[in-house]
């Protein structure tokens, strides 16, 4: 059990409307990422569906149950706070045995419970520690024994891993992919760091401005995101994006005429056809093949202007005709700022937008 | 900051500028110092003079000049005053009154201070400018009005007649407040997602999470409790339901006012309350920064 469906939910707060008539629908078991940049209205949509905020129009359901005016108690979901919000006055133990004493469950019950989901996130040692003498990390695991001890139909994270270091940050993924594969709860997880949807995630929703932009899975978006905007937020280092004319068109596939003056065939991606002759191309930099200055059939050819080496890749700033054209090469490139290199794109993982930023 | 140039031996070598600056520095600081003193043996003073006239025999007492000791050293004022007045009585009536009043101030205060930062109700907002605006009227001015509802509710030499007017503490729901108001809101809503009603918001979570301020408040409203002279003299008339601090103007006999005796009296009078300040000093000087904060 544990489907969330949103049935056209918008948000207004006064005047100014966060969510606009969105419908989702999340299935049990899975691992949703809510991402999107700050301000899209993802922790705004996690807080409706956890009860925290009203929904001004719209319905929300858990397991078909209309739940839109439902107190959050009663609605089976558990909430993991970007703050952990663990109480500073109770030991991990009353922290994680909260909810059961609010219930006034037997204390056998409450100390069997506990016992279990500190055995599950290895917090034994630690139950009788105040929240203030725990790690991050530590804290982190407690806020999720404590949305774990109630059993919910639905968990809801809220950028939990953003408080935590670089290293822990991974540490903390790892472990809450495994908890999921333990658990096979539904788990609503908001995020902006792409990274962290990616990996977790079985189904990416990418909202901007209140509106879902894109739902699929994480190399869905990334192979065929939908419009500039996913394109633009999935992969790091982001997409090149840069302005071409179309010089032809033979049925689905452009003939493009490239900035610099060479040409390059794309396919459609089975979007509407553009209602100009002007299109955006987007290429992602490990789709940018290197090579020496003036050689044939190449996209174009450019100057060398920043090299980053990542060790495992190499990072290359080239301008060329259409602007600077991020390139992502082998980690042992040997490349010099300044050196003169010509760049091909591949055409079968190139995207075309249109003018209102849709997938060509 | 510039760091001490080291010699090359480790010994710490300083310019003349810098010696004549720290030399300048040392006299500043000593002058503080005196005037320091100064000021804390000026506060001091009254304090041990109290203590030393306790000890001395009436006569020598109303003699000229000072005596900063005793000539003839006697515990005859204590005596009087514990075994020849009521202050038995007295204590126990200081003990109730100040004991009430702190207990209804702090839940009253916790209570209204949690219900004006937390819950969302008509007249949320009006009532917060009522309790700020009665903490504009001091409660001097109202003491006839207190003296005449009182009256009328039968309620003069009485316990409750004593504690009742004392309740109004609007610093103390202002205080209760801000603190409620600071409680990041991720604590509300973890508790109301783990299915906590609002009075075990209250009891369980933002009282307990503030347990310091309520114990630096409980014991400032005790001592200023305790310490209340204008409003007990007023409601009670009979020696018997008198407060201390009343009780030591009953100390006097046929031949008039007898200084050692007095002053024994508002010694033992002060006695518990310098007690629970030695006991909880941090607490108390935090509660007076607090509300020295709000009273400006």
């Amino acid at each position: 059990m544990g489907t969330v469906d949103l049935q056209h939910v918008t948000k207004r707060y006064g005047s100014v409307q966060v969510i606009t008539d969105l419908s989702l629908r999340i299935d049990e078991g899975s691992f949703t990422a809510l991402l999107g940049p700050s301000g899209c209205g993802k922790s705004t949509l996690l807080r409706m569906i956890a009860g925290l905020e009203e929904i001004t129009e719209g319905a929300c359901y858990i397991d078909g149950e209309d739940v839109t005016d439902v107190p959050p108690a009663k609605r089976g979901t558990a909430m993991v706070f970007q703050s952990y919000a663990l109480y500073p006055h109770l030991t991990v133990r009353q922290n994680i045995a909260f909810s059961l004493s609010l219930a006034r469950a037997p204390k056998a019950v409450q100390d069997e419970k506990v016992a279990t989901v500190a055995r599950m996130l290895q917090l034994e040692p630690l139950l009788d520690r105040r929240p203030a003498q725990l790690s991050g990390g530590q804290r982190q695991r407690v806020a999720i024994g404590r949305a774990l001890v109630r059993e919910p139909r639905v968990f809801l994270f809220d950028e939990p891993l953003s408080n935590l270091d670089a290293m822990l940050r991974v540490q903390m993924r790892l472990e809450l992919a495994k908890l999921h594969q333990d658990v096979k709860t539904t788990m609503i997880y908001v995020t902006h760091d792409q990274v962290e949807a990616m990996t977790l995630a079985d189904k990416i929703v990418v909202l901007d401005k209140g509106n879902i932009s894109q739902v699929g899975s994480p190399l869905e978006l990334y192979n065929r995101p939908a419009n500039k905007f996913v394109a633009a937020f999935i992969g790091s280092p982001a997409m090149n994006f840069f302005t071409a004319t179309i010089a032809g068109r033979d049925g689905e596939t452009y003939r493009l005429a490239l900035p610099g003056g060479r040409n390059v065939t794309i396919a459609s991606r089975g979007g509407a056809a553009p209602a100009s002759d002007r299109v955006e191309v987007g290429v992602r930099p490990e789709h940018i093949r290197l090579g020496p200055a003036g050689a044939a059939d190449t996209s174009f050819e450019g100057t060398v202007g920043i090299v980053e080496q990542l060790g495992n890749s190499t990072l290359l700033y080239v301008d060329t005709p259409a602007g600077q054209l991020i390139v992502e090469g082998e980690g042992n490139l040997d490349a010099r700022p300044g050196q003169a290199v010509s760049l091909t794109l591949d055409a079968a993982q190139s995207h075309l937008f249109g003018a209102d930023e849709k997938v060509i | 900051m510039t760091a001490i140039p080291l010699a090359e031996d480790g010994v710490v070598t300083l310019s003349p500028r810098r010696r004549r600056l720290i030399k300048t520095l040392d006299i500043a600081g000593l002058i503080a110092t005196i005037v320091t003193l100064i000021g804390a043996i000026i506060w001091a003073f009254p304090l041990y003079w109290t203590l030393v006239t306790t000890f001395k025999v009436e006569n020598d007492v109303v003699q000229p000049g000072i005596d900063l000791w005793p000539r003839r050293f006697t515990l005859d004022a204590y005596t009087h005053v514990l075994f020849n007045t009521k202050i038995g009585a007295w204590y126990i009536n200081s003990l109730v009154t100040s004991l009430g009043t702190t207990v209804l101030v702090i839940i009253m205060s916790a209570a209204a201070g949690y219900a004006i930062s937390q819950l969302d109700f008509p007249g949320r907002r009006i009532l917060w400018w009522l309790i700020l605006a009665s903490f504009m009227v001091p409660i001097p001015a109202l003491i006839i009005n207190h003296y005449v509802l009182m009256a009328q509710f039968k309620l003069i030499n009485t316990w409750i007649g004593v504690i009742l007017p004392q309740l109004i503490a609007p610093v103390t729901v202002i205080i209760y407040k801000q603190f409620f108001d600071s409680v990041p809101k991720e604590f509300r809503e973890a508790a109301k997602i783990d299915g906590a009603t609002e009075l075990q918001l209250f009891f369980r979570l933002y009282l307990p999470m503030n347990w310091g301020i309520t114990t630096a408040l409980a014991i400032i409203t005790f001592i200023g409790a305790w310490n209340n002279f204008l409003w007990p003299f007023l409601a009670v008339t009979n020696e018997q339901m008198m407060n201390i601090t009343i009780g030591i103007t009953q100390v006097y006999d046929a031949f008039g006012v007898k200084y050692a005796r007095d002053l024994a009296t508002a010694m033992l009078a002060a006695l518990p309350v310098a007690i629970v300040y030695l006991i909880f000093q941090r607490r108390v000087t935090q509660a007076i920064m607090l509300t020295a904060g709000i009273k400006g």
